[in-house]
């Protein structure tokens, strides 16, 4: 429906111009025509035009006058869709996504078929995952544009995200139908893989399977389509025929394990020799292929084992390869390999201390090793003692190398490694930073050296180290944190942790905990994106990502921290002029108790001075500040001061917060549950309470930690 | 099976503290700062010698215009003991002569050995480095003090000279 208030034609093609100049990033124009429309004082309050004006201003971030013009344009015309639709950007653009999409709807109320409305509405449906609202606005787009290829697969996404198969799949057939094909089609071929994907999703696997094969000359990405194939044959239980094209994807690619173990599950070998010819005939096409090496000593035992890896030792450690030990780690479950190797390995270095051969038996038959060889051995075998705990043994074999050759980087990392897993991180920290002060351009080494740095608690050291790398102008954790570096912020936070400088650690927390929400954020752009591009597929591997985000590790260990801290300052609290020092005042003399009182009275004197201070300094800072970079979207984000941090106004709430999406998705910890039950044990809510014992018990009755919650439980009930 | 590759690489600001450790650990005698400082400034006559991809040896040398003439000095060129007898020495020092033969202008190229140093004057005699003279008391702080100054002519003069004779 029109606004109340049509603008005359000279106005109307102002106003008209101040949409262009939006639409081109104009703003300083379309504040200009705007203020023409408006110091004609027929139109002084004219809603649209206030609107965008409040838009424009938007734009170049004077936002507290944004919504101040768009406000009073949407009070003077509350019907006008232009006004409905500028409010909802406004909020859009505050990441107030529900807010908008109410904005956005009652838009729509006033101008039904609004395409761009149509358009804005439907991304901020997917944003929030509003999966029926998505539906309906993507049911709307085609009908009003029937002609273009996002309205039909939009559509069909919305049925296939709301797991309605046949309704998705009817749309996207009736949608191919209509395509013609060009020869190498890359768009079509993706679409005709999404296609295959629902249908496989729906479970129907005799028409996925014959599907492909009816289109497999428009499939360009013939790896994905040989790979599904063979899935689908497997499903069918035509096992021979996928094990074929298991072969032949093992021919374009030797080195992926997912292939071996494919092709043994579809071949299903008898016994261990003709599982090993899988294996030994790739070798013949592919000598140097690593992986068909490496496989086999997984399931040969005894002497078969013996040979095969007494080989595979001798290659590598002439070669020279660093990685050699942890390529062979996951074998050290087996205590029988376990032995068998260090008898080759001790066996090599006493022969090539003596007379450079890997064993006795080679001398005159081959050529001598030279030193480096036995550098690796030394090295090798240090990791090995490591690995078993033998820490005196394993610093016995890396001193030799170190002596010989204190050159090389890699010998100085594996020291410090085995004082790190023998407890003495200080001595670690000085042999990582021999390591990296060898080789300054390498940025692994110079991290891992800031990491143990961190693991010591030298958090400023820490800071210094990862300076060498970061942007110059900028303070390295700032930089860091700009970078969502959240391997260092883990870190940091666990140190800070072990300082106990709770507002510190808490600051890191909430920095990994907003990278998280960051990164949910930066969805939005691929919505549209990726439905021009068609790379479907990919599309809503992204939208199942997001949605399980925070399942990652990195999430569960920075929650973690903060939960552990919250519900310290519940028991604890920090109090107003303390420095988070775990003074106890009960320790100290009446004198030195007076005396306490006292310093921190004036502490807190002085802290509302300067607070007093501040807040001036504040005000004239505002009204010097300029208006913030355009550029810069999405609100400004409060700033983490750690002595606010760490005076919560409810330190469980805020843990509970945290807590929620480990509870979602990180059920499968016991971790989760133990820390559930101390949150709601501090709240009194014992149904809560017992959920969480139930929860845990089922993933680990035997965990030491839930055990105590369950006595500690036991004795709450017996209270009562 | 090959014995190993040998490779020689740069000397930059990154990886000279490789450098000090491998002289530390090489020589008897010790460097100070201005010698590594300088060490970045001579371009090719400094590199480091890489066996399987570990560094072993170095060399570091300068271009000296004492005694109206213009020569080669090598300051200092080392492989770490269990890496010895695999020919990087050769290697690394025929890099140092060919850089002498390519420029054409160096009088003669020569280095200090201390005089117990049987290995190393053996090694540069295969090149034809003769012993030129011996200055006692050379060393300042090991035993025995002296040195054997070894040195290879080039011969560019007399050419020179005898080339100006000509014309």
């Amino acid at each position: 429906m029109p606004t109340n208030n049509p603008l005359p034609p000279k106005e109307n093609a102002l106003f008209k111009r101040i949409l262009k100049c939006y639409e081109q990033k104009q703003y300083k124009n379309g504040l200009k025509f705007a203020k023409q429309i408006l110091s004609n004082p027929k139109y002084a309050e004219h809603g649209e035009t206030l609107a965008m004006k409040g838009l424009t201003l938007n734009c170049m971030g004077r936002k507290e006058e944004a919504y101040e013009f768009v406000r009073r344009g949407l009070r003077n015309d509350l019907k006008s869709h232009v006004c409905w639709h500028v409010y909802g950007l406004l909020q859009r653009s505050d990441r107030k996504y529900d807010e908008a999409i109410k904005c956005y709807r009652n838009a729509l109320k006033w101008d039904k078929d609004n395409l761009q409305i149509l358009r804005d509405l439907s991304l901020l449906q997917i944003q929030m995952r509003d999966l029926e609202g998505y539906r309906d606005t993507r049911y709307q787009l085609l009908v009003l544009r029937p002609g273009q290829r996002a309205s039909w697969i939009g559509y069909a996404m919305a049925y296939h995200l709301l797991k309605e198969y046949e309704m998705a799949l009817n749309i996207l057939e009736e949608f191919r139908k209509t395509q013609t094909v060009k020869p190498y089609d890359y768009e079509h071929s993706e679409l005709l893989l999404y296609q295959n994907m629902v249908m496989r999703e729906a479970g129907l696997d005799k028409e996925s399977l014959e599907f492909l094969e009816t289109h497999d000359q428009q499939i360009v990405d013939k790896l994905a389509l040989q790979e599904t194939k063979a899935v689908l044959l497997s499903k069918l239980g035509q096992d021979q025929k996928a094990a074929v094209i298991y072969k032949e994807l093992l021919m374009r690619n030797p080195e992926n394990a997912a292939y071996f173990k494919l092709v043994e599950d579809t071949t299903n070998p008898e016994n261990v020799e003709e599982r090993l010819k899988i294996y030994t005939d790739t070798l013949e096409k592919f000598p140097r292929a690593s992986l068909p090496k490496r496989l086999p000593l997984n399931f040969l035992t005894g002497e078969a084992f013996r040979k095969r890896v007494d080989q595979y030792l001798r290659i590598a450690l002439h070669k020279g390869v660093p990685p050699l030990f942890i390529n062979l780690r996951s074998l050290y479950r087996d205590p029988e390999k376990v032995r068998i190797i260090e008898e080759l390995v001790l066996g090599y270095e006493e022969s090539l201390g003596t007379n450079e051969y890997f064993s006795p038996e080679d001398e005159g038959k081959l050529e001598k090793e030279s030193a480096s060889v036995l550098l690796w051995t030394h090295y090798y075998l240090a990791q090995h003692f490591d690995q078993l705990g033998q820490t005196k043994r394993a610093l016995e074999f890396i001193n030799k190398p170190v002596e010989s050759t204190p050159t090389l980087v890699e010998l100085f990392v594996l020291k410090g490694r085995i004082y790190k897993h023998g407890g003495d991180i200080h001595e670690a920290v000085v042999n990582l930073d021999e390591a990296q002060s060898l080789d300054t351009a390498d940025r692994f080494v110079n991290s891992k050296c800031a990491k143990y740095m961190l693991r010591a608690n030298m958090v400023k050291e820490a800071e210094d180290m990862c300076a060498k790398f970061t942007r110059e102008g900028v303070s390295a954790v700032e930089n860091l944190n700009e970078m969502q570096c959240m391997w260092f912020q883990c870190e940091c936070a666990a140190a800070y942790q072990r300082l106990g400088k709770w507002g510190d650690a808490l600051k890191k927390s909430h920095e990994v905990d907003r990278h998280f929400s960051e990164i949910i954020e930066d969805q939005f752009d691929f919505h549209t994106y990726c439905m021009r591009k068609m790379t479907l597929r990919a599309y809503v591997g992204l939208l199942r990502l997001e949605d399980v985000l925070r399942n990652h590790k990195f999430y569960f260990r920075a929650a973690k921290i903060a939960i552990q801290i919250y519900i310290s300052l519940h028991d604890h609290p920090v109090l107003d002029g303390e420095q988070d020092e775990k003074a106890n005042a009960e320790n100290l003399t009446p004198s030195e108790f007076k005396k306490l009182r006292n310093k921190q009275r004036k502490a807190l004197k002085k802290a509302a001075q300067e607070k007093e201070k501040q807040k001036e300094q504040d005000k004239k800072d505002q009204s010097k500040t300029k208006p913030q970079d355009p550029d810069v979207d999405g609100p400004k984000e409060e700033e983490l001061l750690p002595e606010k941090l760490c005076r919560p106004a409810s330190p469980l709430d805020q843990a509970i917060r945290f807590l929620r999406p480990l509870q979602t998705l990180a059920a499968s910890k016991v971790e989760t549950h133990v820390l559930a039950y101390e949150i709601y044990s501090r709240k009194g809510k014992l149904l809560l309470m017992l959920q969480s014992i139930k929860r845990g018990y089922r993933v680990d009755k035997n965990d030491p930690h839930l055990h105590i919650c369950m006595i500690k439980f036991l004795q709450t009930g017996k209270i009562y | 099976m090959t014995r190993g590759t040998t490779e020689l690489g740069d000397v930059t600001p990154h990886n000279i503290k490789q450098l000090k450790r491998l002289n530390q650990v090489v020589f008897p005698v010790s460097y100070n700062d201005k010698f590594y400082k300088d060490v970045l400034e001579v371009g090719e006559l400094a590199k480091l010698a890489y066996f399987n991809d570990i560094v072993v040896g170095a060399v570091c040398c300068r271009i000296d215009t004492s005694e109206n003439q213009r020569r080669m000095y090598i300051m200092t060129l080392g492989v770490l003991a269990p890496y010895r007898r695999y020919g990087i020495g050769t290697i690394i020092l025929e890099h140092v002569l060919k850089i002498c033969e390519k420029d054409g202008n160096f009088d003669n190229i020569h280095l200090h050995v201390q005089i117990n140093n049987d290995g190393a004057i053996k090694f540069y005699e295969k090149f034809g480095f003769e012993i030129a003279e011996k200055k006692a008391n050379y060393y300042k702080r090991i035993e025995p003090a002296d040195a054997y100054v070894l040195q290879k002519t080039f011969r560019s003069k007399e050419v020179k000279e005898s080339k100006e004779a000509q014309s």
